[in-house]
């Protein structure tokens, strides 16, 4: 009864909405053979919004189980990122969720954990086999509730000839980087591209102000509530920071009215009008080989500088994995969705994500073809810690507060002081 | 006396024979409308219902089990400055609809009956914007407001207003103008067209018989048009009003309800909460507050027009 209750209003929230959501389009890849003796065709579904050349690798991935499984068909289905997020919970809220799902692990993850909707495998996979910032996303309470396949690092992406041509050299400190956005800013070059419309974008530049002064534990402290808190010195001072580099000029205008999907940002950067762009090494990557090879050669990247005083280090990274994979607890057939879900994650599809759509692995023993890619994952190994993305890993109710209070620094709609308020007090309200 | 009680019986019979006849048309007319009911009461009527229930509930529309607040939501719902803001949004562009898009319908409509050479020409340029998909307008206007490739921002610097020049969509102030702007001249069409049909509909013999009294211009149109396209400019008001009520398409596409909740509407912000922040029971509960406020809305208008009707 609930599952049609479900169905219905989620009809009536689209109807109310008036519009559509796009339609999922479903692949079952060919192969799917039970021309073998076995009576019965058991199926799996596996959810995932993985696209191009990374959607192939899982689709040889899905094929490899199926020939090592007679009867077994597995059937992917493919969503685009915003509306996978609906279909997801109403799929879990009606009772009829696919076997295998795609997650971004961290507090997204955890709302369905919390709601006995993911089954615990922590007794039936080796850690040994994943990078252990990988595994922290899937992991809670010392249980692990999925696999982690491919990781993100987010440096900050810069032009070569443009640092070229100005004499600038890689900043080491925040100061060194006001420097250079002086610089660029008297040569009419807009220092940093970003397109905040989705806010997530701008989300970084949080993020990394707020460790750099704060320090590693900062955010850990506020989440686990075990000492500072969102509204802590540091969130304010980075607020400020943010708005002061927003002063400069050191933003395209408009920025919060700007779509990274629409390619907004990396149009500045491929046209040469901006030097810089804090970005997922996946998007960057993929996209600038997508759009605009050429521009791969003037391509190069740093951390984020220290501030001075700050608690922080360069050597300290922002990161996130994606995709991680994890079994519905509902599933008719466990044994047979942990095989699939250790297929996902095994070395060949990690050795092809790798090779074919320019992920960092967080499967262990990868050997990168890419030279690129390669630096990315030494860069990333080498990172004395990881700083998880705040959006995924906090609540989504808090991780909300956290990106719009943000986006209204970088639009001077709120003061850096109620920034952090509001941050904080819906963190008291939904962490324990 | 006998001849009586026979036409009483025969008119018995008949009023008999009728009533089968009736009952039988009945279970016809139940036939052919069962199908759009079944699906009517199953989709609408009772997904409002479950909506209503839902909103009663703290849930996370993933959880098993629901827990009952009572009308918890609905108090945290008037407490709510996202909601008054998006609320506020939603009355603007009510105002938009009714104030731009009628009167810009009706105008493109008169201009259509014109004796301009090339009118057919004119009558697909203006319905246009109508037949363009919802996901490609907002992209298109996206880029038209792009601060710095933007055809707005080109225009304004190439005419020497360089000073008006901003980001439209990210400024908290101008996003939802420039929204409603896109919204105004992708609807626009649609009344054209309604009162383009209603003014084909006027007989031709009031305005010969006005041209025999010398009404010309202005005289025809506020004494013979205006007054009989008045069932369809309600109808298009009444249109209107609930479309921008539920609004949701160009805003997701163009802001997303951004920056910092600025464009946010009902819809959008219903949207946010249940799948983003996932809060089913407070998604419900903005729901439930659109569809009474669209029902409230619809009765004003409704009696308005039957009271005007009975003075008329």
């Amino acid at each position: 009864m609930k599952k049609y209750a479900v169905v219905l209003i989620c009809s009536l929230a689209v109807l109310a909405a008036g519009c559509q959501p796009s339609s999922e389009n479903a692949e079952t890849p060919e192969g799917g053979s039970d021309s073998g003796g076995s009576s019965e065709n058991k199926e799996l579904s596996l959810w995932h919004i993985e696209t191009g050349e990374a959607e192939k690798v899982l689709q040889e991935a899905a094929q490899r189980f199926e020939e090592e499984h007679e009867g077994v068909t597995v059937e992917l289905n493919q969503y685009q990122n915003d509306p996978y997020k609906e279909q997801i919970i109403t799929s879990m809220g009606g009772d009829s969720p696919p076997d295998i799902f795609h997650s971004w692990g961290g507090g997204w993850l955890k709302n369905f954990v919390d709601s006995d909707q993911v089954m615990n495998i922590t007794e039936d996979i080796n850690p040994d086999n994943y990078l252990q910032t990988g595994l922290d996303t899937v992991t809670f309470n010392e249980e692990i509730y999925g696999v982690p396949v491919g990781m993100e690092l987010t440096p900050v992406w810069y032009n070569t000839a443009i640092f070229e041509e100005y004499d600038l050299e890689v900043p080491e400190t925040y100061d060194d980087l006001l420097g250079i956005v002086e610089t660029l800013r008297a040569n009419d070059i807009i220092p940093f591209a970003l397109a905040n419309q989705p806010q997530w974008p701008g989300a970084f530049y949080m993020m990394y102000l707020a460790e750099r002064i704060g320090g590693p534990d900062l955010f850990n402290e506020a989440y686990n509530r075990t000492g500072r808190t969102f509204d802590d010195e540091a969130y304010i001072e980075a607020g400020q920071k943010i708005q002061e580099l927003v002063d400069m000029g050191a933003f395209p205008d408009g920025v919060n009215g700007m779509n990274y999907d629409n390619g907004q940002s990396r149009q500045l950067m491929y046209s040469g009008d901006a030097a810089m762009e804090i970005m997922n090494s996946g998007a960057m990557l993929n996209n600038v080989r997508k759009e605009m090879p050429e521009f791969e050669e003037k391509l190069d990247y740093f951390l984020f500088p220290e501030v001075e005083g700050g608690q922080g280090s360069q050597n300290h990274a922002i990161g996130g994995v994606s995709p991680a994979f994890s079994i519905s607890s509902k599933t008719e057939h466990p044994d047979l969705a942990l095989e699939l879900l250790k297929e996902l994650s095994s070395q060949e599809t990690a050795q092809g994500l790798a090779d074919r759509s320019g992920n960092i692995s967080a499967v262990q023993g990868v050997e990168y073809e890419d030279g690129y890619i390669e630096r990315l994952n030494s860069t990333l190994n080498e990172a004395n810690y990881l700083q998880t993305f705040y959006d995924q890993t906090l609540p989504p109710e808090v991780a909300q507060v956290h990106l719009d209070t943000t986006q209204g620094l970088f639009g001077k709609s709120i003061t850096p002081e109620e920034a952090a308020q509001e941050v904080e007090q819906a963190a008291q309200e939904v962490l324990e | 006396m006998s001849e009586h009680a026979q036409s009483q019986q025969s008119s018995a019979g008949a009023a008999a024979f009728r009533r089968k006849q009736k009952r039988k048309k009945t279970w016809v007319i139940i036939g052919f409308m069962a199908p759009a009911l079944i699906v009517y009461g199953l989709y609408v009527v009772y997904a409002i219902g479950m909506t209503f229930y839902y909103s009663t509930f703290d849930w996370t529309g993933i959880d098993a089990d629901l827990e009952f607040i009572g009308l918890q939501n609905y108090v945290e719902l008037f407490r709510d400055m996202t909601f008054w803001q998006s609320l506020k949004n939603n009355t603007l562009l009510i105002a938009a609809s009714l104030f731009t898009q009628i009167p810009l319908g009706l105008i493109m409509a008169l201009l259509l009956f014109s004796p301009v050479k090339g009118m057919r020409l004119f009558r697909t340029v203006y319905f246009m914007p109508f037949l363009m998909s919802t996901v490609a307008i907002g992209i298109l206007f996206v880029y038209i407001y792009d601060a710095n490739f933007g055809l707005v921002n080109q225009v304004l610097g190439s005419i020497g207003l360089e000073s008006l020049q901003r980001g439209w969509l990210g400024n908290e102030n101008t996003a939802i103008w420039a929204v409603i702007v896109t919204i105004c001249w992708q609807f626009a069409p649609f009344y054209m067209i309604l009162f383009r049909a209603a003014i084909v509909g006027i007989p031709e013999e009031l305005y010969e018989a006005a041209d025999i009294d010398g009404a010309t211009g202005w005289k025809r149109f506020s004494s013979i048009t205006l007054p009989l396209l008045k069932p369809i400019i309600v109808t298009s008001a009444i249109l209107s009003i609930i479309g921008a009520l539920k609004y949701f398409d160009l805003i997701y596409i163009m802001t997303g309800g951004g920056p910092n909740n600025a464009t946010d509407l009902m819809a959008t912000y219903m949207y946010d909460q249940t799948f983003t922040n996932f809060n089913m029971g407070y998604g419900s509960t903005i729901s439930s507050m659109m569809f009474i406020i669209a029902f409230i809305v619809t009765v004003i208008i409704i009696t308005l027009d039957n009271k005007r009707k009975a003075d008329y």
